[in-house]
C-alpha cells in the first residue's frame, strides 16, 4: 500500500474506533461479549459434532449441502453448479477469496459481479484488487481517487461526490445482476442445530444475491455455532467491533429454498426466493488448525490497532485475511510459505490485537508457536539466523 | 543480587548501564554483574530458534535460580518471569528496574529532586500487556517531575515497532512504527519522553530528529539526582 492509501486507511480506523467506543464499553455489551466468547470456544471444541449436525439439519431443511476437503474441491463444486452462466453475483466474502474463486471464474470466462459497493470500488482499482478491511474493503481509497477508478471504469467522468458514486454503481451492478441467476455468498455465522445460515449486510445487496435461481453459500466449518441464537449474538458482536453500530441493517437467516404451503397445505417450492440453496462447509486445513486459531468472528477489530498492519497495510495479511491472525490462519488454510510470505516474521508480538480481540485471540501466541514450527522446516528469516549465531557464539546478537 | 544488563543495554546503550549503576551505589546496594552475562533467550524464543533459546536458557537456569535478578530490560523482565516459568517451572526472583527504583524511594533510600518538567512514558509491550506492570514507572515519574499520558497508554499503548524480530528483519517498519509513537509523544506535549526498555529506547531514538532522544527511567532518575 502506498502512503496515502496508509494514510486514508488509518484515518478511517481512527474514526471508526472513535464511533464504537461508548458502544463497547457498555455492560450489556460486554456481557454479550462474554457470551460470544463462550460461544465460540465451545463451537470450536466440538467442531467434529458440530459439521455432522449441520450437514444433518441443512439437508432436512431443503439445502443441497456439500462438503469441501480442499480450495480446489470447492472451486470444482461451484464449477459445477455454474454449468454454462457466464454471469455470477456475488456478496463480500473472505472465504470466497480465500479459494481464489475470482482468477478461476476468469480462467473460465465467467464474470463476477461484487454486488458490495467497496467490494465493487476495489474490483474495479487496477493497481490493487485487495481489500484493506473486512468489512470496509474501500477504506484505503479516498474519494477522489474512488472517482477516478469509477470514472476510468465505466468511460464516464463521476465527480468526487459519494452520492454520485454510489448512485452510478449501483445502477452497475444491477444492470449486471440482472442477466444473473446464481448468486454466491459467504455466511458470517451458521447454525448447526438449525440448519440455518445467517448473513449480515447493511446495503441490502446479500438479499438481491440471494434471491437468485440458485444461492451458493460457501463457508468455513470454522463458522459454526449450536443456533440461531447464538450465531444472532455472533454477528452482533461482530457487526458492534466492525462498524460501530449495535445492529447491520440485515440479519439474513437463510433456512431453506423459497417455499410455499398456501394451497390445502400442499408443500410447493420456488415462490419468489431461490429453487436451489446450496451450502458448501469448506474444510481447507480448518480441522487440523489450532483451536484458538478458529475463534475469530471475522470483525477485523484487530487490525485497526495493529502498529504493523498501520504501517504497511494489506501486506501483512493472507488475501482477506489481515494482519497477525490472517497470516497464522494461512499457515492453515495454505501451507507455512503462505504465511511467511504474508509476514510470519513480520509480527512484533505486541499483543494489542488481542486486548482488541471480542474473542481475544491470543495471536502473538500462535505466532510464536508457528514461528516455532516454521524454523523447524527450515523457513526462517536469514538475518534472524545470523543473529541467532551470534547469540550461541558470542552471548550475544550484535556482530562484535 | 544480580545486575543482568541484557545484550541491548551492554552493547548499545551502556548508558543506561551506567545510569543504573550510579544509582544502586548511591543507594548503597550490593549488586554483581556477570563477567560472562549471555543472552536472556527473548530473541531466540521471539523468532522461532526454540530448541536454541532453551539450550541457552538452561545455562543461564543454573546462574539464575538461586539469586535475585535485577534487569533494566522488559524484554528481560518478560523473559525471566514468564517464560523460565512455562518452560522448566522455575519461578525465579526477577525485578525490573522500574519496581526496584520504586522500592529505593519509598524507603528512602533514593532521594529526588523534583521539577517542573513534563514526562511522558511509554509502555513497553513485554512489561506492560505482557507482565501487567504499569504503575512503578509512573510512580517513579512523579517524584521527579509532572507526568503527561499520551493518547494511547498502558494496556492501550502503541507498540514502538521493535519486538517479535521486527526490527532486525523489517526495519523500515519497525522505523515507520516508531515514528508514530514518537508523534503520539509529541502529541503530549511532554518536554521528555522516557520508557523502561532498551529495545524500545534503541527503536525509538532511530526515528527521532537530531537532537531528539528517549530516556531510559533511570537516566531521568540519575537527572533528579545530580541536582542534589
Amino acid at each position: 500500500m502506498n502512503k496515502s492509501q496508509l494514510n486514508t486507511m488509518q484515518k478511517s480506523f481512527e474514526l471508526m474506533d472513535k464511533r464504537r467506543k461508548s458502544l463497547l464499553d457498555n455492560k450489556k455489551t460486554k456481557e454479550l461479549i462474554e457470551r460470544v466468547k463462550n460461544i465460540r470456544k465451545d463451537s470450536i471444541n466440538n467442531l467434529p459434532k458440530l459439521i455432522k449436525t449441520a450437514k444433518k439439519r441443512l439437508k432436512e431443511n431443503g439445502i443441497d449441502v456439500r462438503y469441501a476437503e480442499t480450495a480446489d474441491d470447492a472451486l470444482n463444486i461451484i464449477n459445477d453448479i455454474i454449468g454454462d452462466n457466464k454471469v455470477i453475483g456475488k456478496s463480500k466474502s473472505n472465504t470466497i477469496a480465500e479459494i481464489g474463486l475470482a482468477d478461476y471464474l476468469k480462467s473460465k470466462e465467467v464474470e463476477l459481479i461484487e454486488t458490495d459497493l467497496g467490494d465493487r470500488i476495489v474490483q474495479l482499482n487496477p493497481g490493487s484488487n485487495r481489500s484493506s478491511h473486512p468489512i470496509g474493503p474501500a477504506l484505503h481509497l479516498n474519494i477522489e481517487r474512488i472517482a477516478e477508478i469509477v470514472s476510468e471504469n465505466l468511460g464516464i467522468t463521476i465527480n468526487p461526490e459519494p452520492r454520485e458514486i454510489l448512485d452510478i454503481l449501483k445502477s452497475n451492478v444491477l444492470e449486471e445482476l440482472s442477466q444473473c441467476s446464481i448468486g454466491i455468498t459467504g455466511s458470517n455465522s451458521v447454525a448447526a442445530e438449525d440448519g440455518s445460515v445467517v448473513i449480515v449486510h447493511n446495503e441490502g445487496n446479500v438479499s438481491l444475491v440471494s434471491m437468485m435461481d440458485t444461492h451458493i453459500v460457501l463457508v468455513g466449518i470454522d463458522k459454526l455455532v449450536h443456533t440461531i441464537e447464538e450465531a444472532i449474538s455472533v454477528v452482533k458482536v461482530e457487526t458492534m467491533y466492525a462498524t460501530g453500530t449495535r445492529v447491520p441493517s440485515y440479519i439474513n437467516v437463510i433456512s431453506g429454498p423459497s417455499k410455499t404451503a398456501d394451497i390445502e397445505k400442499r408443500l410447493i417450492e420456488d415462490m419468489y426466493g431461490a429453487k436451489k440453496v446450496v451450502v458448501i462447509l469448506l474444510d481447507n486445513g480448518r480441522s487440523k488448525a489450532l483451536k484458538e486459531c478458529l475463534w475469530c468472528i471475522g470483525c477485523g477489530s484487530c487490525i485497526v490497532s495493529c502498529p504493523v498492519y498501520n504501517a504497511v497495510g494489506y501486506e501483512f495479511g493472507y488475501r482477506g485475511y489481515l494482519g497477525g491472525r490472517g497470516v497464522a490462519f494461512s499457515k492453515f488454510i495454505k501451507d507455512v510459505k503462505a504465511s511467511y510470505q504474508s509476514g510470519l516474521f513480520c509480527c512484533t508480538l505486541c499483543g494489542l490485537c488481542s486486548l482488541e480481540c471480542p474473542v481475544s485471540t491470543p495471536t502473538n501466541e500462535i505466532i510464536e508457536k508457528l514461528r516455532k514450527e516454521s524454523v523447524e522446516s527450515g523457513i526462517y528469516n536469514k538475518k534472524h539466523l545470523k543473529i541467532a549465531n551470534n547469540i550461541k557464539n558470542n552471548g550475544s546478537p550484535f556482530d562484535n | 543480587m544480580i545486575y543482568f544488563r541484557g545484550c541491548v543495554i551492554r552493547d548499545k546503550l551502556t548508558e543506561i548501564d551506567n545510569a543504573t549503576i550510579k544509582i544502586l551505589e548511591s543507594a548503597s546496594i550490593d549488586y554483581k554483574i556477570l563477567p560472562n552475562e549471555k543472552c536472556c533467550g527473548s530473541f531466540l524464543m521471539r523468532t522461532g530458534f526454540y530448541d536454541d533459546a532453551i539450550e541457552l536458557m538452561k545455562s543461564n537456569l543454573d546462574i539464575f535460580k538461586h539469586e535475585k535478578i535485577l534487569v533494566s530490560c522488559a524484554g528481560c523482565y518478560r523473559t525471566l518471569k514468564k517464560d523460565y516459568k512455562d518452560l522448566f517451572g522455575i519461578e525465579l526472583d526477577v525485578i525490573h528496574s522500574s519496581e526496584f527504583f520504586q522500592e529505593l524511594i519509598e524507603s528512602k533510600k533514593l532521594k529526588l529532586n523534583k521539577t517542573s518538567k513534563t514526562i511522558t512514558y511509554h509502555d513497553p509491550c513485554h512489561l506492560g500487556r505482557h507482565s501487567n506492570q504499569y504503575n512503578a514507572p509512573r510512580f517513579i515519574i512523579r517524584q521527579l517531575g509532572n507526568l503527561v499520558e499520551m493518547e494511547k497508554n498502558r494496556e492501550n499503548a502503541r507498540c514502538c515497532g521493535s519486538g517479535g524480530g521486527v526490527r532486525s528483519a523489517y526495519p523500515k517498519v519497525s522505523e515507520e512504527i516508531a515514528s508514530m509513537r514518537i508523534d503520539d509523544a509529541k502529541k503530549s506535549n511532554a518536554e521528555i519522553m522516557c520508557t523502561a526498555c532498551s529495545f524500545c529506547i534503541l527503536n525509538l531514538n532511530s526515528a527521532c530528529k537530531k537532537g531528539e532522544k528517549v530516556f531510559d527511567l533511570s537516566e531521568i532518575i540519575l537527572m533528579g539526582l545530580k541536582d542534589e
